[in-house]
């Protein structure tokens, strides 16, 4: 018995260990699949060539040397599933001490360890949106994670061509945590604004304070002092500079309106809406001006903001060309995203393209990615599902998920114990409060993580 | 400005205290007979280890005022010199700890105003203090120290304790009360990814970020500092303690002694020491093997954790084959964790070992642990003492026993690391302790050496009394013990430290092997979880021993076992 468990324990070292160190970029050969492109329609008995982690050819009767061979008759490829909302991977969530943090850094914080990464690979799912918590007016720095399941190094996470993004949040976490928790600004939605408004003027001028340094260096002789530096307000600054895509906690559309005036007055076009339950009030506005929302399929009223909800949501903002995905936000959703976006054609009777979008192309939008990612293109990077059973279909069960033309989850290959890491401590490893065992006197946390989150109640 | 005046009278008072302490030592009559008589000794006829791999048999070790006169075999012995019989001992370079927190009190935290914003604290509220110097908050005299020193450390580099950034160490020796016995302040910046309580950088995140926007600004601030001296017409900087105390960090001149308690910590750290390129020492270190590439990268010293596991899977009688295979991962995660000394001695990365979270009396055992699980005799005596020289920067004059290094050593009865070893003296500073050493156990295991009644578990199980002597007075309680072999149980009761009669906790672990007992059990006291381990010997119907209380040191104690009523 003990032989044999160290040859299992062996045999997974060794499956491993080719993930270890530089990202991999693998090569295979999908053959005879129906393959949902998404961008570019279904394709029936169609052959998928990945060479060095990118789609090179899609057609029929492909061929190539020394590459692996899967026949995927009777079942479906589609691209990897985007999840743009989750706190999957992360040692700590919420910085809530402060009204903005637009300081911290959620790439500080990344758990390879997290088991979670495995099993949303299992759900199909290649990319998720690490994101700081929603306690703050303006929260963290978000990271976009490739789900490479298997390192030990945080950094081989990131998806280092992706675009920076931040987390703003409006209503009643912010006001909760710190109106009400600690007597200060933001008290109300008025004060979510304020708080909002006041940093990006703030930035105004802490950018003009730089620039005028900066070119006073550039005089001859000059000894111009530094001023302080603040990263705080840098990042405002640099999203000013539209170089910094925000994603926003919302749900009422009176303060999702309020903040795209915001802005407009501030020239800021790159902005995704987060929840957005009261979207379908304002979908025209969110077209026009946004970079789109990502809503839950169906979760509503776990707060009295959230009482004004419909199911037909997503239908309603895509019909009205809205840039709309489903996400997570839960260790388990992120498990079956595909059921998530079936459901927009039981409310709404979304076409499989525009429901299948949902979860691949948009968000990769949002994410300010899809020129590399969401949907099965010649040249794009190859993360990859294949399902059995269209992956709309109640029956759909993931088979293999690919990141970069590698394979991280085969469902042929999966060992009952796939965690990276064991306590030797613990014969039976806590499954809960691991944050609040961190970070007893920051109770936010807890409902943060995905289990607080899923026991207890739901607090997006 | 308030924080400087309140270390000034702090420092006046530790003036005056030693001014006291010392008239007294130098009074022309010593009433309290404690002056020794000399300060020449030689030990002579040893075997001495004078650096990892270098031992001379038969061989004479003379030091006076703290100081290595001569080592060798043909050394002359001048009169007036305490000579100690070297026969069979065998001495070795005093240990040199990486990091040490024994005897350093945490400072208390500023009170809060009741304007207090929670979310814009002071740095001194933050947990950002650079400019407290460890000293202050030193208490050489603590148990801690001595029961360290009494397992063979000597020099010690002393880690202020605090938030996020907590101020800077110190290099001290841990010799007599007559000496402040600094070797060296300001040696490093101490940090670690603790969070303030309930106000901003309350975690990992927020500290990360905080300690960029410290350091980044010292480096403006540093800047400023520089125009202002060279020009005139320049606004004046605003000085700023926690900047100017950031400087010698800066320069480089000092590194950034960073506590990691796992590898994903030790990333972190790392993370910040690329991008903002400090010196750095990862202390506390307990995982290596996924990150050795990151380790030689950054050129970071290390010193390794003398903590290990508990092995939580040992082999059960009744254990099944569901309950082996269930935790076979973790057996193996135990298995690895003892090897992580092995893998940096392979890697050659020359680490010290670290007292942070261990305690003095699983030092050996842990670390012959490690021996059996690859490292070598050498690279263990070189963590201890020479490669600890070494990161500490202190290599001149300590580490190795060569004439004209401090007088530190660590005196055995049997070669270090063997199953016989002993402590029976340690020199420190060229001052000598004495310590007992214990006869040699039966070898056949009936454990019981005065052939009393037995003391196996049977009679242990009754009620006991104990008391204990703490600095804070003495107190005691009843130990009741029920049960036998491996199962015994039990719950002891104690002085409720919140000031409210008597509370009662279970004692956990229970163990008696050849009349040794030992146990642990858990205190709570304001918000704390405390846990105490106590170890002693039995005795017929007498318990004496010792209680540790992590950081805090240990006290004696003593129980006597009430006859038992059932016998009546």
């Amino acid at each position: 018995m003990k032989k044999l468990n160290s040859i299992i324990a062996a045999f997974l070292i060794m499956v491993w260990m080719p993930t270890m160190g530089q990202t991999q970029k693998g090569s295979v050969l999908i053959k005879n699949a129906t393959v949902l492109t998404v961008t570019q329609g279904t394709l029936e008995d169609t052959d998928v060539l990945v060479e060095n982690g990118i789609i090179k050819k899609i057609g029929k009767g492909l061929s190539a040397n020394n590459v692996t061979i899967i026949d995927a008759k009777g079942k479906y490829v589609m691209p990897g599933i985007i999840d743009a909302h989750s706190h999957v991977a992360l040692d700590a969530v919420n910085e809530a001490t402060a009204p903005i943090t637009s300081e911290v850094q959620m790439a500080d914080v990344v758990d390879p360890y997290d088991i979670g990464l495995y099993r949303s690979l299992a759900g199909g799912v290649t990319i998720s949106h690490a994101m700081h918590g929603s306690a703050n007016a303006i929260g963290g720095q978000n990271i976009t994670l490739k789900h490479r399941y298997g390192t030990f190094n945080p950094e081989d996470l990131f998806m280092k061509d992706a675009p920076r993004t931040i987390k703003f949040a409006l209503g009643e976490n912010p006001t909760r945590v710190h109106g009400r928790g600690k007597n200060i600004q933001p008290r109300t939605r008025m004060g979510v604004e304020a708080v909002i408004r006041n940093g990006f003027n703030e930035a105004l001028q802490y950018k003009k304070v730089w620039e005028t340094y900066n070119n006073a260096l550039k005089q001859k002789d000059a000894t111009p002092i530094p001023p302080k530096y603040d990263e705080r307000l840098q990042t405002l600054v640099d999203i000013l500079d539209g170089k910094v895509i925000i994603h926003c906690h919302s749900y009422r559309a009176d303060e999702i309106y309020a903040l795209i005036n915001t802005c407009r007055d501030f020239g800021i076009t790159n902005i995704v809406f987060s929840h957005v339950n009261e979207g379908f009030k304002v979908a025209p506005e969110l077209a026009e001006y946004t970079m789109g929302a990502s809503v839950f399929a169906d979760w509503w009223a776990y707060k009295f903001e959230v009482y004004y909800s419909t199911a037909y949501n997503a239908a309603i903002l895509t019909e009205n060309n809205v840039i709309t995905s489903i996400n997570s936000d839960s260790g388990e959703l992120i498990r079956h995203l595909y059921h998530e976006a079936a459901k927009t054609q039981r409310y709404g009777q979304l076409s499989d393209d525009q429901a299948l979008a949902l979860i691949t192309i948009n968000p990769a939008k949002q994410l300010g990615i899809a020129d590399k990612v969401g949907s099965i293109e010649e040249g794009k990077q190859a993360d990859l599902v294949i399902f059995e059973g269209h992956p709309l279909s109640v029956y759909a069960i993931p088979q293999m998920t690919f990141v970069d033309g590698v394979k991280y989850f085969d469902i042929n290959d999966d060992q009952d114990d796939m965690r990276l890491r064991v306590s030797a401590n613990e014969t039976v490893e806590p499954i809960f409060l691991k944050e609040h065992d961190h970070n007893c006197m920051h109770g936010v946390d807890f409902f943060f993580n995905n289990f607080g989150r899923s026991l207890f109640q739901h607090s997006h | 400005m308030k924080i400087s005046t309140k270390i000034k009278l702090l420092s006046s008072v530790i003036v005056a205290a030693f001014f006291i302490a010392n008239s007294q030592v130098q009074a022309q009559s010593d009433p309290s007979g404690n002056r020794r008589v000399t300060s020449s000794y030689a030990i002579k006829n040893a075997t001495i280890t004078t650096a990892p791999g270098n031992t001379i048999k038969g061989a004479t070790i003379l030091f006076k005022d703290g100081l290595i006169q001569a080592v060798g075999t043909n050394v002359n012995i001048p009169v007036g010199t305490d000579v100690i019989n070297g026969d069979s001992l065998f001495i070795y370079p005093g240990f040199i700890d990486g990091a040490s927190t024994s005897g350093v009190s945490r400072p208390a935290e500023p009170e809060r105003p009741s304007n207090f914003d929670s979310s814009n604290p002071t740095d001194e509220q933050a947990g950002i203090t650079p400019w407290r110097s460890v000293l202050d908050y030193l208490d050489m005299g603590n148990n801690a120290i001595s029961d360290w020193r009494k397992v063979g450390f000597t020099v010690a580099q002393s880690i202020p304790d605090g938030g996020m950034i907590s101020g800077k160490s110190a290099i001290v020796v841990f010799g007599s009360g007559e000496s402040t016995n600094v070797l060296a302040q300001n040696t490093a910046l101490s940090a670690r990814f603790r969070g303030s309580r309930g106000m901003y950088p309350g975690t990992p995140l927020g500290v990360m970020a905080k300690f960029r926007d410290v350091y980044k600004n010292a480096e403006l601030s540093s800047t400023h500092t520089r125009l202002f001296a060279s020009n005139t017409g320049l606004n004046r900087p605003e000085i700023n303690k926690t900047y100017q105390a950031m400087f010698p960090v800066l320069d480089k001149n000092i590194p950034v002694i960073f506590d990691v308690s796992n590898d994903l910590e030790l990333r972190r750290a790392l993370r910040l020491q690329k991008e903002l390129g400090f010196k750095i020492i990862l202390s506390g270190v307990t995982e290596v093997e996924n990150v050795i590439n990151e380790i030689k990268a950054a050129n970071a010293t290390i010193l390794l954790a003398l903590t290990l596991p508990e092995d939580k899977t040992k082999a059960k009688d009744d254990a099944t084959d569901e309950y082996i295979a269930r935790t076979a991962r973790v057996k193996e995660a135990y298995e690895k964790a003892l090897k992580q000394a092995a893998i940096l001695e392979k890697e050659g990365i020359k680490f010290g070992f670290t007292t942070t979270g261990a305690k003095a009396g699983d030092m050996m055992k842990n670390i012959k642990i490690m021996m059996d699980n690859g490292l070598s005799e050498n690279a263990a005596l070189a963590a201890l003492t020479v490669n600890n020289a070494q990161n500490l920067g202190i290599q001149k004059f300590a580490g190795t026993l060569e004439k004209g290094k401090l007088a530190n050593m660590v005196v055995m009865t049997a070669p270090i690391f063997t199953e016989d070893a002993q402590v029976k003296h340690v020199i420190a500073d060229g001052y000598v302790y004495d310590y007992e050493v214990k006869p040699k156990r039966a070898a056949n295991g009936n454990g019981n050496r005065n052939g009393g009644n037995p003391s196996g578990a049977s009679a242990l199980a009754g009620t006991w009394e104990y008391v204990s002597d703490t600095p804070a007075g003495s107190s005691g309680g009843l130990m009741k013990i029920e049960g036998s072999g491996s199962n015994l149980k039990g719950t002891i009761t104690f002085d409720d430290p919140t000031g409210n009669g008597t509370a009662q906790a279970d004692m956990k672990d229970i163990k008696l092997v050849d009349g040794n007992l030992s146990f642990t059990f858990d205190v709570s006291a304001g918000g704390m979880d405390l846990n105490v381990d106590v170890k002693g010997d039995i005795t017929d119907d007498k318990f004496t021993g010792r209680m540790s209380l992590g950081n805090f040191g240990s006290f004696p104690l003593n129980a006597t076992k009430k006859p038992n009523n059932s016998n009546f």
